[in-house]
């Protein structure tokens, strides 16, 4: 091989790398990106069950119920719809009723959504921000702002 | 004496105006009066900046609520060491901490940079002085620590308490010491440019400080890291989140700069490749100085979000980043090329982790910012987590891990494999009985899990063998090769060093990820429960007044086989009252390597809400990057780092402190 | 005084700072060349040091060392004119400029930023002052710092709390009048305090723990006219408006004179007879609400504002009997009778002094004790 065809062989192995990494990269950003939705949007949105998601809203007055084994259920409401959810394990610190939240899971095959984590924020006058946003977009933000 | 702090910022401002300009026009005239300015004017303005922020530690330390962003960030009732940490525990005195490790970067480079080609130190502290400029603006218009009260407020409204930890008051000085130490490798970059010319010491000099900065920005993710792992009780190490990306992708494309930079030094080759990247590096740290402070992305550590700040930012950014890129158009073409070598060659192996590297990086970038894209064009709220990161992080990593013990030993310029290969014959065999070892004796259950233990000791025994070789272990007497093995340089041991730090994080990451266990019950007292073949007992709840919080705290007891208390550990909930906040002080037992991790929730009819886990070997994923740090430094000492002036070489000799370097 | 000197000799450092090297003799200039040769020269010398070691293999040692001189000889060839030569007048200004800039700059900045005025306020030494100089908020500091040091100091809490209510700090004032109770035990103003401060600290909704504080409250003294008061407004609240109009009448009519509550009461009960007769453009339910949940002054403010617009209406639309009414209550409510007079005359001359609705205005002044001065007839 002459210099430039190794040149030129380094540089197309060098770009074939790149390419197979970009294409990696956007699989991977189409199957595991996952949307946030607000319960509300979940009655137009298509999202099977099992899709991983992120579900946002407010957890809804009185519905917090602790069943066996830590494990807790809850309702997540955006005050139009409202979204039952399970979580096992321990709750954020900042875990209220009436307070914004994140959880992120799925839909089980029976329709209830089962979260593998829920953050409340480090704050107590701060509410997540997908959450903040969407509320002001419908209307429904009410915080001092 | 607060407004003299005020008034020292103010004139620090002034003196980096003058840095920017006067030494730059000197530089092009070749004025050697206009370039001495540089360095009188660098370290008048480091001192001022110091001086500026002494005043404001002083206001918290004192607790002077006549100062708006003391008011806000402390109360006269903490602990003296948290008054102090608070300065930057907020925006505010976060950014002064910035600026001033900047203008203290400067000055190192103006005292340590004074056998520098004249016009090349002026000319990289004017960049310095321009990113100082940009910042120092930044402080005064849009957050300036020393806006005041008046009348003054009695008492201040605290320190938000999960920042009230000493890993989290070390964490952002080590962070920020790494992300500004890479603005040194920009402005030798941007200096090269601007001059269109690379000098032949260019990267002796620039290795160093791309060394300092990374061996800081290691510790400070590691501090980090840990921190989130105790700290927020939720047993993890790592969660992707944006703000820790934003350390990490510096972190990876500096990685990239110190191998690249090691070519450029011994071949004079990948020139414009290692320009573009210590520009790209310290870009990253902006982006990533952004991402924190702007509030952009949601984050479990983000603790400033104010748009107006996050405008300006994205100014300076462009100015820095688009800036320099658009000069590296203009002129990189104009820098003479670099020599050529062989694929297999250690140039070679160092150009492939910088391939995979930067793509790394690359991809770290995409997941962190593509949520920002999609949000810009669609309006979706998607999320990047963790599913993503291991589909295309770690396919990239483990090529890269396993090729690492390679590159050492191969020659420059033309290497060859196979010798290579044979050498490494008894770490490949040492991992492959990891791998049986663990597959059929610890757990079959993960394939994954074995292998990634093997890579793991495949790592340590690589950077072993490399030490052996160099030394001649078996090709030489024992006495002869141990003579060898002490003189061999520091950068030899540096690199097998901060080789073998990796393979502990690997191992660390492996154990914890692959071999945890955890389990979530609730528990009454006096109840027994086992995790891994470790007995834990919730004994009780004792409440505990702290200084400033309520203490829930649970005592647990780990028991040995005949039952007795082998340890004692407590897992509490702290409250506290001025701001209503809960916390949790997870409990953690370390045995060995390995370590015990408790956390409790709330208190429910059927007893406390416990969770337990069991992670094997996970301290050395932070151990690990203990080792890598020490690597680094020992790489620093190196003597070839530290490249005498024609003029005074002679004077001084070999014997000059070892801090040149720095 | 003292910033001044400092600030001045802050300035004259840095200015020197850039005065002291444009002022110096040029040392001689050594050229970049000098710098590369240097630099490969210790590159040989560590191909040395490697092949010695036996690092390296003797042929690798040689090329490189072929690769090296190779650099040293381009160099040489390089070796390029250094600059020079004349400067135009505009370039020699540029030290000039940079000398001036310095103080210029900093202080035409520090001029806008700044304020060289207030002094450092260390809290040890604001607290060490004499309390008499001391504003509110420095006594409550100092309250504050005593009871963090002497938590179980009961007697201290009860002072605070009702002082956190003044300033509006109701979470601070619920929490005081909590420990009070917790040290002293529960008597009626302590939880009838408490109870006020949970209302206030929710924006005036009656919630389940304040409304037991007040139920606490009455059990040591049926006679709390605090908790009389808010528990008819939770009734209101919950909507049961006839109860809370038979307690607040109960209160108008048996509270003595000077009582602040008597007064809040009949405030609240004119607004609920507004209310109930759902007449005009009056003040709304939550309007009432707030009124009654807002501390003294506040309410007294609000309520002037409503006369205030209701005098407004009555201005454009005087043949309104009710409005009259509701106006002079509304300024004997608040305590002046001369207003309450002067309105009373200016409804008589509105209506005409002989019609049946100014004799009805008349007859509902003097049932309010207010009779018509001489200056009218």
């Amino acid at each position: 091989m002459t210099r430039k065809q190794k040149r030129l062989a380094v540089i197309f192995g060098g770009l074939a790398f790149l390419g197979a990494a970009t294409g990696l990269t956007f699989v991977a950003l189409g199957q595991k990106a996952s949307y946030f939705y607000m319960p509300g949007d979940l009655v137009s949105a298509d999202v099977q069950p099992g899709q991983r998601i992120r579900l946002g809203g407010i957890v809804e007055k009185g519905s917090i119920l602790r069943g066996q084994d830590a494990t807790v259920t809850f309702a997540v409401t955006d005050t139009a719809e409202t979204v039952k959810v399970t979580y096992k394990g321990i709750l954020p610190d900042l875990f209220r009723e009436e307070q914004g939240v994140i959880t992120e899971g799925s839909f089980g095959p029976d329709g209830g959504f089962v979260a593998d984590s829920v953050l409340a924020k480090h704050d107590e006058n701060y509410m997540p921000r997908e959450v903040a946003d969407s509320l002001k977009e419908k209307g429904l933000w009410q915080h001092n702002e | 004496m607060v407004e003299i702090g005020h008034f020292a910022l103010v004139l620090a401002l002034a003196l980096g105006l003058v840095q920017m300009t006067v030494p730059l026009i000197g530089a092009r005239l070749r004025d050697e009066r206009m370039m001495a300015v540089a360095g009188p004017v660098t370290l008048a303005g480091f001192v001022f900046t110091a001086l500026s922020f002494a005043i404001l530690t002083m206001a918290y330390a004192r607790s002077d609520f006549s100062l708006q962003n003391v008011w806000e960030n402390s109360h006269s009732l903490k602990p003296m060491l948290y008054k102090i940490t608070g300065v930057w525990g907020n925006h505010e005195g976060s950014m002064l901490l910035w600026v001033f490790i900047l203008t203290f970067f400067g000055a190192l480079v103006a005292i340590f940079g004074r056998n520098l080609p004249t016009t090349l130190r002026a000319t990289v502290l004017a960049v310095q002085g321009s990113v100082g400029v940009a910042f120092f603006l930044f402080i005064l218009i849009t957050s300036n620590p020393f806006t005041r009260l008046s009348p003054a407020p009695v008492e201040g409204r605290d320190l938000n308490p999960i920042l009230q930890d000493i890993g989290l008051a070390i964490h952002p000085p080590l962070l920020y010491l790494g992300y500004v130490g890479f603005s040194v490798s920009f402005a030798f970059s941007v200096a090269a440019l601007i001059e269109g010319r690379i000098d032949a010491a260019w990267a002796r000099w620039v290795r160093p400080w791309t060394l300092v900065a990374w061996v800081f920005l290691t510790g400070g993710i590691a501090m980090g890291s840990y921190w989130a792992y105790y700290e927020l009780g939720w047993g993890g190490f790592w969660f992707w989140d944006p703000v820790e990306n934003a350390s990490f992708m510096p972190w990876l494309a500096g990685t990239a700069l110190l191998h690249s930079a090691i070519v450029m030094e011994k071949r004079s080759a990948l020139k414009i490749w290692t320009l573009l990247l210590a520009i790209l590096t310290f870009s990253l740290s902006l982006l990533g100085t952004f991402l924190v402070r702007s509030g952009v992305l949601t984050s479990v550590h983000a603790f400033a979000a104010d748009p107006s700040r996050g405008v300006f930012i994205l100014c300076i950014l462009m100015l820095f980043i688009g800036g320099s890129l658009a000069l590296f158009a203009l002129r990189a073409s104009s820098l003479t090329q670099g020599g050529l070598f062989q694929p297999i060659s250690r140039e070679g192996a160092l150009v492939l982790n910088n391939l995979f590297l930067t793509t790394a990086t690359a991809t770290v970038f995409i997941g962190t910012l593509y949520p920002l894209l999609v949000e810009a064009l669609s309006g979706d709220k998607i999320s990047v987590g963790p599913p993503f990161f291991n589909l295309t992080f770690i396919p990239l990593m483990v090529p890269l891990l396993v090729l690492v013990p390679f590159g050492p030993l191969l020659a420059w310029k033309r290497g060859d494999a196979l010798a290579a290969a044979q050498r490494l014959m008894f770490a490949f065999a040492a991992a492959l009985a990891a791998v049986l070892v663990t597959a059929f004796l610890i757990d079959g259950s993960s394939a994954i899990a074995a292998l990634g233990v093997g890579l793991a000791i495949w790592l340590m025994i690589g950077a072993l063998t490399d030490l052996a070789v160099k030394a001649g272990l078996g090709n030489v007497e024992p006495s002869v090769a141990w003579r060898r093995f002490i003189g061999l340089p520091r950068s030899v041991f540096g690199t097998a060093l901060a080789h073998l730090g990796l393979g502990l994080t690997v191992l660390g990451l492996v154990g914890a990820i692959c071999f945890g266990t955890e389990s979530v019950l609730t528990m009454k007292p006096e109840q027994i429960t086992e995790l891994s073949g470790k007995r834990v007992r919730f004994d009780n709840v004792v409440p505990v007044q702290g200084p400033n919080y309520n203490d829930e705290r649970a005592h647990f007891s780990l028991l040995g086989p005949a039952g007795e208390v082998r340890r004692e550990i407590w897992s509490s909930r702290r409250f506290y009252p001025v701001r209503q906040m809960n916390t949790t002080e997870a409990g953690i037992a370390t045995l060995g390597f390995s370590q015990l991790y408790i956390s409790i929730g709330e208190t429910t009819e059927s007893g406390l809400v416990v969770r337990l886990w069991w992670k094997p070997f996970v301290t050395l994923i932070w151990g690990g990057g203990l080792v890598m740090m020490a690597g680094g430094t020992l790489s620093l000492l190196d003597r070839r780092l530290r490249v005498g002036a024609p003029a005074r070489r002679s004077r001084k000799g070999a014997v000059k402190p070892a801090v040149e370097a720095a | 005084m003292l910033f001044w000197v400092i600030a001045a000799v802050l300035t004259l450092g840095a200015s020197l700072a850039v005065l002291l090297p444009l002022a110096a003799r040029p040392k001689s200039e050594s050229s970049d060349t000098a710098h590369d040769l240097e630099v490969y020269r210790d590159q040989l010398s560590e191909l040395d040091r490697d092949l010695d070691r036996g690092l390296i293999q003797p042929s690798e040692a040689e090329q490189a060392r072929a690769e090296i001189g190779r650099r040293i000889l381009r160099l040489s060839a390089a070796r390029q004119e250094q600059a020079g030569g004349e400067r135009s007048f505009g370039l020699r200004l540029i030290p000039v400029i940079a000398v001036l800039a310095v103080p210029l700059v900093s202080w035409a900045v520090y001029a806008r930023l700044g304020s060289p005025d207030i002094p450092s306020q260390p809290l040890s030494e604001r607290l060490a002052r004499n309390p008499a100089d001391s504003t509110v908020d420095e006594l409550v500091a100092r309250a504050e710092s005593h009871l963090a040091a002497n938590p179980s100091d009961g007697r201290g809490w009860e002072v605070l709390a009702p002082i956190y209510m003044r300033m509006q700090r109701f979470s601070d004032s619920a929490r005081a009048y909590d420990n009070a109770i917790r040290l002293l035990g529960s008597n009626a103003d302590r939880q009838s305090g408490l109870g006020e401060a949970l209302v206030n600290a929710a924006g005036g909704r009656i919630a389940g723990d304040a409304r037991a504080a007040f139920l606490a409250a009455l059990e040591h003294d049926p006679s709390d006219a605090r908790s009389q008061f808010f528990l008819a407004m939770a009734s209101a609240q919950d909507g049961r408006m006839e109860d809370a109009v038979a307690s607040w009448k109960r209160m108008r009519d048996s509270l003595p004179e000077g009582s602040p509550w008597r007064g809040a009461a009949g405030q609240a009960l004119a607004q609920a007879g507004l209310e109930m007769a759902e007449r005009g453009p009056g003040p709304g339910q939550e309007e009432v609400e707030a009124a009654t949940a807002m501390s003294e002054q506040d309410r007294a403010e609000m309520i002037a504002g409503m006369v205030e617009r209701l005098d407004e209406r009555l201005r454009e639309n005087p043949q309104d009997g009710e409005g009259w009414k509701q106006l002079i209550r509304s300024h004997l409510v608040l305590g002046d009778a001369n207003k309450a007079r002067d309105v009373l005359a200016r409804a008589v001359e509105a209506l005409g002094a002989d019609t049946e609705q100014a004799k009805a205005v008349i007859a509902f002044a003097a049932s309010n004790g207010l009779k018509m001065t001489e200056q009218v007839q």
